[in-house]
C-alpha cells in the first residue's frame, strides 16, 4: 500500500522559524505547505483542507486563535499550536478555540512530530478493523438518542450527525469503552494524546469541556461525562 | 533588631520626660506653698504670742507698781495662756512661773537687748521643742520680762502640711509618668504600624499599604511611605517584566537555531569530520542555552506570581523516577517510599524543574548523583540527592541557593550553569510551603534536600 505523505499546513509569520521548520518537517516525511498569515492560511484551507495544521498563535492582523476558530467551522483535522509562552491563558484559549495540542518555543522538531504522529495514529486506529462494537447507545432518550459508531467515526444525536473533532471523538471513544468507570486525567492523556508523566492535564479538561457542549443535553449540568473530583472523568450512559 | 529596639527606647524617653517634668513642676509648687504657709503661720503665731506677752507684761507691771509686792508671788499668780511660761529677771535674780523653765531658756543676745531697754524676740530650740522667747523690759519696776511660748503645735502642723504636699508631688510625678506612657504609646503606635508594614513588604507582600489617616502630623509619613512602596513595587515589577520580556524575545531566534541545527543534524553524514565536531558543539551549547532560558523564564514567573502551587496531587517518587528515566540515568540510583506515600500537592512541571536542577547540579559539581532517595518523613516528603563530589563548605551552604551564585569549581571543564538552578529549587520549595537545604552526603560529597509538605494520607 503506497503510503501518501500527510499534507501539513504550517502557519507561521516568522520566516526564520518557518523555513527551517519546513525543512525539518519534510525530513520527517510530511508534505508541507506554508502560510505566512492567518488570512492566507484560511484561504488555503478553504481551497483544499490539509491533513494536519501547525499554527503559531502570534500572527499579524488575524491571530492564531481566529485561524483555529475559522478552520474549526468545517474541519476536524488535528491542529497543533505553537506558542511563545506557556502561560495558562494563551494555551487554554487556544485549546478552547479548537486546538488539539500545543508545544512551546523553543521546541525541538521531534516534539512536534511526536504530537503529530499521535494525532495521526489514532485516526488510523479508529478506522481500523478491530473488534469494536458497531454501535454504542450513550443516551437512550427516545426522542433523540445519542449513538456512537466507533468503526465509522460518527456520533449521532437522533438523526443529526454531531461534528466532533478527531480528538473529541477519540476522547469519547475512550470514555465509552469503559462506561461507569473513572478514568484519570493522566490515563486519558496517555491514551488520547500519548503524553507521558509530564503532560499537561489541562488538555483533558478543556477537551472534556468542548465535548460536553456537543454531546450533553445540558452542557451546564453534565450528566453523561461527569467529573469525579480529584480522580478524573467517568461516562455514565443515560 | 534596631526596629524592635527603637520604639522601646523612644517610649522610655517620653515617659521619663513626662515624669521629670511633673516632678519639677510639683517640686516648685510644693516648695513655694510650704514656704509661704510656714512664714505666714509663723508670723501669725509670733504676733499672737507677742500680743499675749505685752498683755502679760502690762499685768505684771501694774501689779509690781503696787507697793510691797514681790516678784516671785506676783509671778505665781500670773498664768499666761497658750501654755507659755514666764521668766523674769529682777535685780539680777531670775524668777520663773515653772521650775523647769529658767534663765537658760533665754538666749544671751536677747538678754542684752532687753537689758538695754528694748523689746525683742528670739526663736530657740530646746530638748522640749522649739520655742519663741519674747523679751520686754518693764522699766518702771526695773524688771526684764520674758515669755517663752512653745511652737510645737505649729511645727506639727507644718510637718503634716509638708507630708501632704510631698505626697501630692509624688502623685503628680506618677501621674506624669502614666500620662507619658499613654502619650508615648500614642506617638509610637503609628511607627509600629510602619515597622509592621515594612516587615510584611520585605516578606514579599507588595500590596501592603498604610491605611489613610486624617492626622496632619502623620499625613506626610503615611503618604511618603506609601509612595515609596509604590515605587518599589513598580520597580520590582518592571525588573521582572524585563527579564520575562527579554527571555520571550530570545525564544524565537532560539527556535530558529534549534530547528536549523536539527535540519543540519539530519545531514550530519554530508559534513566533514570537523564540520561534524562543530555541529556537535553547537548542539550541546544550544541545549545549555535553552535550559538557561527556561530557568530565567521560570524565575520571572515565580517573581511575577509568588503564591501559586495550589496544584494537583503529585507523587514525588513517581516524578523523580520519570525524571531519571527521561535523563537516561540508571534507575538503581533511586530508592523511594511507595508512590502513594510520597504525594504532595503541587505544580508537576515546576517540581520536575526543581528535581532536574538538583540532578544537573550533581552533574556539574560532582560526577553526577550517587544516590537519590525519596521518603515520607512525618508530615513532609523529602527528596535527597547525594553526590560524591567535593561537597559544599559550611559557610557556602546558604549562599549556593542565591541567584547567580556559582560554585568555585563550576568553570572546571564541566559545563557551568547560569547559577540559577538552585535558586529555582529553593523558590519552588518555598512556593510550595517547603524548603531546600544543603548538607553532607554519606558519599563524602554534598547532599541537597528538597522538602515539601506531604498531602494527608
Amino acid at each position: 500500500m503506497g503510503r501518501v505523505s500527510p499534507r501539513l499546513l504550517l502557519v507561521e509569520d516568522d520566516d526564520h522559524i518557518r523555513m527551517p521548520l519546513r525543512w525539518a518537517l519534510e525530513d520527517e516525511g510530511y508534505e508541507v505547505a506554508e502560510a505566512a498569515s492567518g488570512e492566507d492560511a484560511c484561504r488555503q484551507v478553504a481551497i483544499a483542507a490539509p491533513d494536519l495544521m501547525i499554527v503559531d498563535l502570534m500572527l499579524g492582523a488575524m491571530d492564531g486563535y481566529a485561524v483555529i476558530r475559522e478552520v474549526r467551522r468545517a474541519n476536524d483535522l488535528p491542529i497543533v499550536v505553537v506558542s511563545a509562552r506557556a502561560d495558562t491563558h494563551d494555551i487554554v484559549a487556544a485549546l478552547e478555540a479548537g486546538a488539539d495540542d500545543y508545544v512551546t518555543k523553543p521546541f525541538q522538531v521531534k516534539e512536534i512530530t511526536a504530537r503529530l504522529r499521535a494525532l495521526r495514529r489514532r485516526v488510523g486506529a479508529s478506522s481500523g478493523g478491530d473488534e469494536r462494537p458497531q454501535e454504542l447507545v450513550l443516551d437512550g432518550d427516545p426522542a433523540a438518542p445519542l449513538v456512537l459508531r466507533p468503526d465509522r467515526g460518527t456520533v449521532h444525536r437522533g438523526t443529526d450527525q454531531l461534528h466532533l473533532t478527531l480528538t473529541e471523538f477519540r476522547l469519547l471513544c475512550e470514555l465509552a469503552a469503559s462506561p461507569g468507570r473513572v478514568l484519570s486525567r493522566q490515563a486519558l492523556l496517555e491514551r488520547v494524546w500519548e503524553h507521558g508523566f509530564f503532560g499537561d492535564e489541562r488538555l483533558v479538561d478543556v477537551h472534556v469541556r468542548r465535548l460536553r457542549t456537543k454531546v450533553e443535553r445540558d452542557p451546564g449540568a453534565p450528566t453523561l461525562v461527569v467529573t469525579v473530583r480529584g480522580l478524573g472523568y467517568r461516562l455514565d450512559p443515560q | 533588631m534596631r526596629l524592635a529596639l527603637a520604639p522601646r527606647r523612644l517610649r522610655a524617653r517620653i515617659v521619663l520626660a513626662f515624669a521629670v517634668g511633673a516632678l519639677l513642676v510639683s517640686a516648685v509648687l510644693v516648695t513655694t506653698t510650704f514656704g509661704l504657709a510656714r512664714s505666714y503661720l509663723l508670723d501669725q503665731r509670733e504676733s499672737a504670742a507677742t500680743r499675749q506677752a505685752f498683755t502679760d507684761a502690762n499685768v505684771l507691771a501694774s501689779r509690781l507698781s503696787t507697793a510691797g509686792s514681790e516678784v516671785g508671788e506676783e509671778l505665781d499668780d500670773l498664768v499666761p495662756s497658750g501654755g507659755a511660761d514666764v521668766v523674769v529677771r529682777s535685780d539680777g535674780a531670775w524668777y520663773s512661773s515653772r521650775l523647769d523653765v529658767g534663765a537658760r531658756d533665754v538666749p544671751g543676745a536677747l538678754q542684752e537687748l532687753v537689758a538695754s531697754g528694748q523689746a525683742g524676740t528670739a526663736r530657740v530650740s530646746s530638748p522640749t521643742g522649739p520655742h519663741l522667747v519674747i523679751g520686754i523690759p518693764i522699766a518702771a519696776a526695773g524688771v526684764e520680762f520674758y515669755e517663752v511660748a512653745p511652737l510645737v503645735e505649729l511645727q506639727t502642723a507644718l510637718r503634716t502640711l509638708a507630708a501632704v504636699l510631698g505626697a501630692g508631688a509624688l502623685t503628680a510625678t506618677l501621674a506624669g509618668a502614666l500620662f507619658g506612657s499613654w502619650a508615648s504609646r500614642r506617638v509610637v503606635q503609628p511607627l509600629e504600624q510602619v515597622a509592621g508594614a515594612a516587615t510584611r513588604i520585605a516578606g514579599g507582600e507588595l500590596d501592603i499599604r498604610l491605611p489613610p489617616t486624617e492626622d496632619p502630623d502623620l499625613l506626610a509619613i503615611v503618604a511618603s511611605f506609601n509612595s515609596m512602596v509604590d515605587a518599589l513595587a513598580s520597580r520590582i515589577e518592571r525588573d521582572t517584566r524585563f527579564v520575562g520580556d527579554v527571555s520571550h524575545e530570545l525564544r524565537s531566534p532560539l527556535t530558529s537555531l534549534v530547528t536549523s541545527v536539527e535540519v543540519l543534524g539530519a545531514r550530519r553524514e554530508e559534513l566533514s569530520p570537523r564540520g561534524q565536531q562543530a555541529l556537535a558543539l553547537i548542539q550541546g551549547e544550544l541545549g545549555r542555552f535553552r535550559r538557561m532560558l527556561d530557568d530565567l523564564l521560570e524565575l520571572a514567573r515565580v517573581d511575577g506570581d509568588p503564591v501559586t502551587a495550589v496544584g494537583e496531587p503529585v507523587s514525588l517518587a513517581a516524578l523523580v523516577r520519570e525524571v531519571l528515566a527521561h535523563r537516561g540515568g540508571p534507575e538503581v540510583l533511586l530508592s523511594a517510599d511507595p508512590d502513594e506515600e510520597t504525594v504532595v500537592q503541587g505544580d508537576k512541571n515546576r517540581l520536575e524543574r526543581a528535581v532536574t536542577n538538583l540532578l544537573d547540579n550533581a552533574d556539574r559539581h560532582a560526577t553526577g548523583a550517587a544516590a537519590v532517595r525519596v521518603e515520607r518523613r512525618e508530615g513532609s516528603v523529602v527528596v535527597m540527592v547525594d553526590d560524591a563530589g567535593p561537597g559544599v563548605p559550611l559557610v557556602e551552604r546558604e549562599r549556593v541557593f542565591e541567584r547567580f551564585a556559582r560554585g568555585p569549581r563550576a568553570a572546571r571543564g564541566s559545563l557551568p550553569g547560569a547559577g540559577l538552578g538552585l535558586a529555582i529549587v529553593e523558590e519552588t520549595a518555598t512556593g510550595h510551603g517547603g524548603g531546600a537545604w544543603c548538607s553532607e552526603s554519606p558519599f563524602g560529597g554534598a547532599r541537597f534536600t528538597l522538602s515539601l509538605p506531604g498531602a494527608p494520607r
